[in-house]
């Protein structure tokens, strides 16, 4: 096996075009991945500036009312992963900064695609890009006639006669060529791995390995099925036409069938029922500036009894502070109910996506390469969820000082100083390390070795016996 | 030794082999002659384990297992010996070995080289740049170098200039003088009668003649090729 695997290698190295493409490969996908990690760098800059400079704000705030200070509010910044530069997954469509303030919950902003009209077209030219379209289609390109040519020209014959078993021949040129995609996979991570030196821990370790290991299986998977169909059907022609032609079904089509499948499945609501059934949901509650209505009186009623006075205006806290922040929580019970439905379709239609998966391997492949870059639906929830986790207690912080700070009810020209304020803690998010989401991507990793299982015992079945 | 006896063979409905029975003895040289599609690559191929027969019984070196026996006794040089072309005449023959699980030195592998009639200086030349001749020796050498005793040829001399032909027939005759045992499929009834020592003609799956070379001249063997095509 090693002989042929070598031999296979000596042959791509004398051919011309081989080297021509394999250094067009080589350089091309260096360039972008170079480019994603400075793109990736100046993106981190300007958040972090942007970030910088929204706290030097919140730090430098003069003394003021600490609900005005919650209406104007803070901002949640969505770090990039340090792998979002290999693959961006949905990071350029869903936008990386949230406003966070009282009463409500915003949608995230500023996303990249919202802000040109190429990205939001075609998408950004990332190494996943050329990992999930363009490599696998010059693997393709080597593998259709590889068994073909040794047949053709009688040297399998040759070969077999040698002793060499037809078994041992297929896979010798199934690994050769999949050396070729490692190789280029290798490459992508060393250039990481040498740029983002500082930022290389154990968790990107893990993600590079598991990105590594998605593409290394898929290609397999590919060049398995390319060389199979070769020898079922002992054309080039008939191989290669029937594998562009699973691949352009497993790329383009059936994503988008899958997508709409999904999405009939587990339906999410249109943004205006949405919002009409959070409004409506919320207009049953209390409102902290129109403090009217039965849930406002029974807060008032039971807060006069803790106290042990008869009128608001005998009470040592400010009251106001108390509705608003009675208003906060239900409105959160609201965002609980409606969000927590949404992220249960959302779900949903991510684990039958996951599903399909069984008849598509490039599903699992996307997922793995999102998950793994940390720039899939499951890191993003995780975003929004700790954002509006940090909403809570910070809108809270504020509205207990204006509650409890000094100030009674009906005090409204009350301010917190500005030591309470830069007292308030800033939000950092962090990315969850892969390991705390990897039962999410087991299914993905399933679907793979079931694929890489399931083509070699193909390969194996069908070359049992040369037919001439 | 090889030995066919009633041996039939048929793809879909086409009868490409039917009721064949000879047999090639150790250190003879059959050749069997026949026109296209008279089955003579089939009778190799049986020969080679890559077809399976439908009937009847194929005997290599007194074994019924003809694929155990392609591994290690038979040296199969077909029409066209086409080698790796980027690879010189030595790797080619180094690769091959190696798929045999062989190993052999470069001085040995130059000995093998020399003793099919390839020259010293031709050894390290790409194949792409030899001629089929040159290839066709490089074929023999691969197979002297498993040790076999069983060599069995497609159209050796096709595409020969009658220089190369007439080596190839050298270099047969005395791998049967060493007690191979070899069998020949050609057109070429004057190369043919010139190696063999036995002649056979196939025609549509049959063996319709056989004949010792010796017992016929080149002029005879076409008129008797001509008289049984024909008939």
């Amino acid at each position: 096996m090693k002989e042929i695997i070598i031999n296979e290698w000596v042959g791509y190295f004398i051919n011309k075009l081989f080297v021509f493409l394999g250094v067009f490969f080589i350089f091309f996908l260096s360039l972008v991945t170079f480019l994603g990690i400075i793109q990736n760098d100046k993106i981190q800059n300007e958040q972090k500036l942007a970030h910088e400079h929204i706290r030097a704000q919140w730090d430098g705030m003069e003394a003021s009312n600490p609900h005005s200070a919650a209406h104007y509010g803070t901002y949640a910044f969505k770090p990039i992963s340090v792998l979002n530069s290999i693959d961006e997954g949905i990071s350029s469509v869903t936008g990386n900064v949230l406003r966070l303030e009282g009463h409500r919950q915003n949608d995230i902003v500023f996303s990249e695609a919202s802000q040109s009209l190429i990205i939001s077209k075609f998408g950004k030219l990332n190494p996943s890009l050329i990992f999930q379209f363009i490599i696998p289609l010059l693997l393709i390109f080597f593998s259709f006639n590889t068994y073909i040519s040794e047949r053709q020209t009688g040297r399998l014959k040759l070969m077999l006669v040698q002793g060499a078993s037809l078994r041992k021949i297929i896979f010798s040129k199934v690994l050769s060529i999949w050396f070729i995609g490692l190789l280029l996979l290798l490459l992508t991570l060393f250039i990481q791995i040498i740029f983002n030196s500082d930022n290389i821990n154990s968790d990107v370790i893990i993600r590079l390995s598991v990105l590594f290991l998605s593409y290394a299986f898929y290609y397999f998977i590919l060049i398995n099925i390319t060389i199979l169909l070769s020898v079922i059907f002992k054309s080039s022609t008939a191989a290669l036409s029937l594998t562009v032609l699973t691949w352009v079904f497993w790329t383009i089509f059936f994503p988008t069938i899958m997508g709409n499948t999904t999405e009939k499945l587990s339906p999410l609501p249109t943004r205006i029922e949405f919002k009409e059934a959070m409004s409506e949901d919320r207009s049953k509650g209390i409102d902290g500036h129109n403090p009217r209505g039965e849930r406002r009186d029974a807060l008032e009623k039971a807060t006069l009894e803790r106290y042990n006075v008869d009128k608001l205006e005998d009470l040592p806290i400010n009251f106001s502070g108390i509705v608003m922040q009675e208003d906060e929580e239900y409105g959160n019970m609201v965002w609980d109910k409606h969000f927590g439905n949404l992220y249960i379709q959302l779900e949903k239609q991510k684990n039958n996506y996951q599903l399909s998966g069984f008849i598509n391997p490039f599903a699992a492949l996307q997922n793995l390469s999102m998950g793994s870059a940390g720039s899939d639906m499951y890191h993003h929830l995780d975003f929004l969820n700790k954002s509006e986790s940090y909403r809570r207690v910070f809108i809270k912080t504020l509205n207990d000082e204006y509650a409890f700070g000094g100030s009674k009810t009906g005090e409204r020209g009350w301010k917190a100083s500005n030591e309470f304020f830069r007292s308030v803690k800033d939000f950092n998010y962090e990315l969850p390390t892969f390991l705390s989401f990897y039962t999410k991507y087991l299914i993905d990793i399933i679907i793979l070795l079931f694929w890489v299982f399931f083509t070699s015992i193909l390969v194996y079945f069908f070359t049992r016996k040369i037919t001439v | 030794m090889i030995k066919l006896q009633n041996i039939s063979k048929s793809f879909k409905n086409e009868k490409a082999l039917d009721n064949l029975s000879l047999s090639v003895n150790s250190g003879e040289i059959y050749g069997l002659l026949g026109a296209n599609g008279a089955g003579k690559s089939t009778t190799l191929n049986l020969l080679l384990g890559f077809l399976d027969s439908d009937s009847g019984s194929i005997e290599i070196t007194n074994s019924k297992d003809q694929q155990a026996i392609a591994r290690d006794k038979i040296g199969y040089i077909p029409e066209n010996v086409n080698l790796y072309p980027y690879l010189s005449g030595i790797e080619n023959l180094d690769y091959f070995c190696k798929i045999s699980g062989l190993s052999f030195n470069s001085q040995k592998l130059k000995d093998l080289l020399n003793e099919c009639g390839l020259e010293d200086g031709s050894h390290n030349k790409k194949t792409s740049e030899y001629s089929k001749g040159m290839r066709q020796k490089v074929g023999i050498a691969i197979a002297l170098a498993k040790n076999a005793n069983i060599y069995l040829l497609d159209e050796p001399a096709s595409g020969l200039d009658p220089m190369a032909s007439n080596e190839l027939s050298v270099i047969l005759k005395k791998l049967s003088s060493q007690g191979a045992t070899i069998l020949m499929a050609s057109h070429d009834l004057f190369r043919v009668r010139e190696t063999c020592d036995k002649i056979g003609i196939l025609k549509q799956g049959c063996l319709i003649k056989e004949m010792l070379s010796k017992d016929v001249t080149s002029n005879e063997l076409e008129e008797v090729y001509l008289n049984f095509m024909q008939s």
